[in-house]
């Protein structure tokens, strides 16, 4: 059984379907990867899991519970942290505050005897912030506000992370850094499910990948099953050339 | 159908309103008849003072619907305009056409592309907070000019004629319609038709649209979003000023009634839900027929002779409770671009010791010097100030975590401390126990979540509404009911307050220990909120305020959030309301009215309402209008400039004016200059670059607005914006790490500038 599972999941906007009939799943251990064109309703999908969108059709999965009408607070409560692409970081709060916050806030249902402040601290370092833990965030570049999102979800003690476009603000050198804490994340049996534009991240640290293309899932499998498929390469192809042409 | 699918306690809320509906109406006496004579009145007169309601309702929804921003002071304007109307008309003797022409279709439209330019602009990426406090200190402002130029004289020195005065009218049956009521109507379906074309048919129209859905996209597409909102201001203003004119010959040419029409507006405006015209047009009507309806039909007991001027607020409430659930957005946060660092319990034990020991100093008279001049010299009248200043400061204070740190704009506070006042009346004041204060703080605090339970699920310019209906409510309502505060000229009394044997009231060997006492009490509460700041509860609300979004996504349950910052601030508030009132001596209906409130809010505001210590320098700013007063009393040029009533205008373009400085410099005075001051000290070498950091981001921005401009593609571009441009797109790389930089990222770095919702 997933850990996660989004099925049968259509998001319309008026005359516009952002998502139509998506399955996706998460397994735990695992990094899944969720990609295509801009528009192919990637975020759209995050918010219907986390609750900030409810679907038109379709329901979401926790470890087989239906979660479907949970509010964002109970799913976060049940263990969904995400990141967001556009900044959604406090910005008049420190960087140890925004995940002091996080941390005080999963007092209110994890009893285990933690503390707040420890938990913090801990996960700055372990997303490499240490040193600006007492600058606002407002006054941080956007690749270190990102990384307080992350350091603030994984104070949640999640059992699922979404992280949408995880890489982007990050240098190269940042985003190899970033695979590698992924990477150790799983380790414990967290699954992270993330948005990416950044295909060699991508294929280089996913097992599992869904492709969207225009709302709908055009393909799923290993990052070599998926390089193969010709939808997936008429899609980004096509993608590519109207870029050009705009 | 929506209607059974409405959340529990939605129903609830509109079942107790309901009932707190009918209740008000089963106490009036006995019904007017229903016969076609009286039937045809109410038509003819709802209709048309729906009509003027509309015209009202459908400016600001268009303003607010094409520039993102609620025009506060579209009442205020409106009313502005009318008096300009009178000047020509009636006191220049202007032919009607020309001084309509004058008015609406010249001033007004450089009125509201002024307000743009100088303003609105600047606005469009503030904070709802700095949006709402520029737009009530425009109010405010507008009302203080229009007092200013037209002296309030003897009552019914000044008035607007109807139109068409000398001619007869529509015979309907045996009512006679009006001409200026059948203008009226068709102005305002005129109105309404006119917008809806130009919003819908006209590429003007398409281009306003456009840009709220995505001002830069609009803005690429060859639409000159600078354009768009000064023709939207301009629009808004027309709209104020037709509204004002029409209905100023109905309410007397008085400034508040005048203003008050934008609660009115506000009610359509709610019904419309901020952006449907059909549906503001037809708030407007609704509420005018009840009016009318009201009128008509209905006589109050003297219990509620102001009831009916409460049937907006009422009407707002419903609205605003029927209003779909706000969902959580994404996308909409702003990056304050400065830093702060917080006070340490030391620190605010030490400020607090200082303001208290300022003013033991003070009372005492410690300081001869102050005695001899004039400005807040200690004599049994500053006394009685001083004790009032410190209780309106407590108010101010209730407001810094409500507003400063957990976002909810709420106008409602100084209602809620003159419900304070007039409990204490009832509990523990009439014998002086302190005992009573305790049971005021107790019902306060719930009362603050009840003011502002029907918009907790809503966003926050609702919550504004909604509250500045509630004050209006009180106002009308709940303070001139008998019951609740005597309706004598005296009103109602207090006995002196006794702790440790030591008498405080407004009595005159009291006043001392009365200062002293409100002091300790400002002290003791700035301690705690200070303290306050840096535990879980304070973090949880200004992580709330940022992004309400992410906030849920980490589990904090937003309406117990809510719930606990609107109880502290209701009890700090019914706190220092049962001392103004032991300050007042004695409670009167009217010691209450909105327009007190607002330039609390405001002076909080503008000294920085993050911060506990500008409740207090805003108290000293409220001081300085009484002490301006007392130094110029004699003084020719200020009765010559503002009239003999000079403090009244005064006292309301000072706050409102101080209010829009914060367009400009939007963290507030005390931010500013405790940047500034610790930069002085030597050992803060962190300030100093702190200072030079925030200087430097400053001019980088300025130059790139001026220098830059909008964007869009049909302006020509000179080499200087195209250098600037690569300037900033640097800033972008920059900004993004030093990542390849696709297109898409620079959009989304450069061009980022979203629209408010």
């Amino acid at each position: 059984m997933p850990l996660l599972s989004a099925e049968n999941i259509t998001v319309q906007f008026g005359g516009l379907r952002a998502n139509s009939d998506v399955n996706v799943h998460c397994e735990p251990g695992q990094i899944t990867g969720l990609i295509g064109p801009n528009g192919a309703g990637k975020t759209t999908l995050f918010n219907v899991i986390t609750g900030l969108q409810p679907p038109t059709r379709g329901r979401v999965v926790l470890d087989g519970v239906d979660i479907t009408n949970k509010t964002p607070t109970k799913r976060a409560r049940m263990g969904i942290a995400r990141t967001f692409q556009k900044l959604e970081a406090f910005s008049n709060l420190s960087a140890r505050d925004n995940v002091l916050v996080a941390a005080e806030s999963r007092k209110s249902w994890d009893r285990s005897g933690f503390n707040p402040g420890r938990v913090a601290t801990e996960m700055l370092e372990r997303v490499g912030i240490s040193s600006v833990a007492n600058f606002m965030v407002g006054t941080l570049p956007t690749g270190t506000a990102r990384l307080v999102e992350l350091a603030r979800a994984l104070a949640t003690n999640p059992r699922i992370l979404l992280l949408d476009e995880p890489s982007s603000g990050l240098n190269e050198e940042e985003t190899e850094s970033m695979a590698s804490l992924l990477r150790e994340l799983i380790r414990d049996g967290l699954g992270v499910l993330l948005v990416e534009h950044d295909m060699a991240f991508v294929m280089s640290t996913c097992h599992f990948i869904h492709v969207l293309d225009f709302g709908q899932l055009i393909a799923t499998g290993s990052a070599a099953e998926v390089q193969s498929n010709k939808a997936v390469q008429a899609a980004y192809l096509g993608a590519a050339a109207e870029e050009g042409a705009a | 159908m929506r209607l059974l699918k409405a959340r529990p306690s939605t129903l609830l809320m509109a079942a107790a309103v309901l009932v707190g509906v009918g209740y008000v109406y089963t106490m009036n006496r006995g019904l007017g008849p229903y016969n076609q004579a009286n039937m045809t009145t109410f038509l003819v007169v709802g209709i048309s003072l729906g009509g003027i309601y509309a015209i009202s309702a459908l400016g600001l929804v268009v303003t607010y619907s094409t520039t993102g921003i609620f025009n506060f002071a579209h009442g205020s304007i409106g009313a502005f305009l009318a008096f300009a109307y009178w000047e020509l008309r009636v006191h220049r003797h202007w032919p009607a056409p020309f001084a309509l022409i004058a008015v609406i279709f010249v001033l007004a439209p450089l009125l509201g592309v002024a307000l743009d330019k100088l303003l609105m602009r600047r606005l469009r990426n503030a904070p709802l907070v700095v949006q709402l406090m520029v737009t009530v200190g425009l109010m405010l402002s507008f009302m203080g000019i229009t007092l200013t130029i037209w002296k309030p004289g003897k009552v019914g020195g000044r008035a607007l004629p109807h139109f068409f005065e000398s001619s007869k009218g529509v015979a309907i049956g045996d009512i006679t319609a009006t001409w200026h009521r059948i203008i009226t109507v068709a102005v305002a379906l005129l109105i309404a038709l006119v917008l809806r074309t130009v919003l819908y048919r006209t590429r003007t129209g398409i281009a306003m649209r456009a840009v709220v859905d995505n001002r830069n996209l609009a803005g690429l597409n060859g639409v000159r979003p600078d354009v768009v909102s000064g023709a939207s201001w301009a629009l808004g203003c027309m709209t104020a000023g037709i509204a004002g004119i029409l209905i100023a010959p109905e309410t007397g040419m008085v400034v508040e009634n005048l203003t008050l029409l934008v609660v009115i507006a506000f009610a359509a405006a709610a019904i419309a839900q901020l952006k449907s015209l059909p549906w503001a047009f037809a708030g407007g009507m609704i509420i005018g027929l009840t009016r009318a309806f009201t009128g008509q039909f209905l006589k109050f007991g003297t219990n509620f002779s102001y009831a009916p001027d409460a049937i907006p607020a009422i009407i707002l409430f419903v609205a605003v409770i029927f209003l779909p659930q706000a969902r959580l957005e994404t996308g909409s946060i702003r990056l304050t671009k400065r830093t702060e660092r917080l006070t340490s319990p030391k620190e605010a034990i030490g400020a607090a010791a200082f303001m208290v020991g300022l003013v033991v100093v003070w009372a005492n008279g410690w300081i001869p010097w102050f005695g001899g001049t004039h400005f807040g010299r200690r004599g049994p009248v500053w006394l009685g100030n001083g004790a009032g200043f410190l209780c309106l400061a407590l108010v101010m204070l209730s407001l810094v975590p409500l507003i400063g740190w957990a976002g909810q704009v709420s106008f409602a506070n100084f209602a809620i401390a003159g419900f304070g006042a007039a409990m204490y009346t009832h509990f523990g004041g009439q014998d002086g126990r302190p005992i009573g204060i305790l049971w005021v703080i107790l019902v306060c605090a719930p009362l603050g979540v009840v003011v502002a339970l029907p918009a907790l699920r809503l966003k926050g310019l609702y919550l504004a509404l909604a509250t500045m209906a509630f004050a209006e409510l009180a106002d009308k309502i709940l303070f001139r009911h008998p019951k609740i505060i005597s309706n004598t000229k005296s009103g109602s009394f207090y006995k002196p307050l006794v702790i440790f044997g030591i008498k405080m009231s407004s009595d005159e060997h009291d006043r001392r220990a009365f200062v002293i006492f409100l002091a300790i009490a400002f002290g003791l509460l700035f301690v705690l909120l200070e303290l306050l700041r840096n535990t879980r509860w304070a973090r949880r609300w200004i992580a709330m305020s940022d992004s309400p979004a992410a906030s849920a996504t980490i589990g904090v349950n937003l309406l117990w959030a809510k719930v606990a910052v609107f109880a502290l601030s209701g009890a700090i508030a019914g706190f220092a309301g049962a001392m103004y009132g032991l300050q007042q001596s004695a409670l009167r209906v009217d010691s209450f009215p909105l327009f007190l409130g607002l330039p609390l809010v405001l002076l909080l505001a503008v000294q920085g309402v993050r911060f506990p210590v500008a409740a207090f320098m805003g108290a000293i700013g409220l001081a300085s209008f009484p002490a301006l007063q007392q130094i110029f009393k004699n003084h020719g040029l200020l009765n010559d400039l503002f009239g003999s009533g000079w403090l009244t205008s005064v006292a309301l373009i000072g706050p409102g004016i101080a209010a829009i400085t914060m367009a400009f410099r939007p963290d507030g005075a005390v931010f500013y200059a405790g940047r500034d001051l610790a930069a002085l000290l030597p050992w803060r070498r962190d300030a100093r670059e702190e200072k030079a950091l925030f200087v430097a981001r400053q001019r980088e921005q300025d130059i790139g607005r001026d220098e830059i401009g909008e964007l869009g593609l049909v302006r020509p571009f000179t080499d200087d914006n195209v250098a600037q441009l690569d300037r900033r797109l640097r800033i972008a790389d920059e900004l993004a790490g030093h990542a390849p930089v696709s297109n898409n990222r620079v959009h989304e770095e450069v061009l980022r500038a979203p629209v408010v919702s």
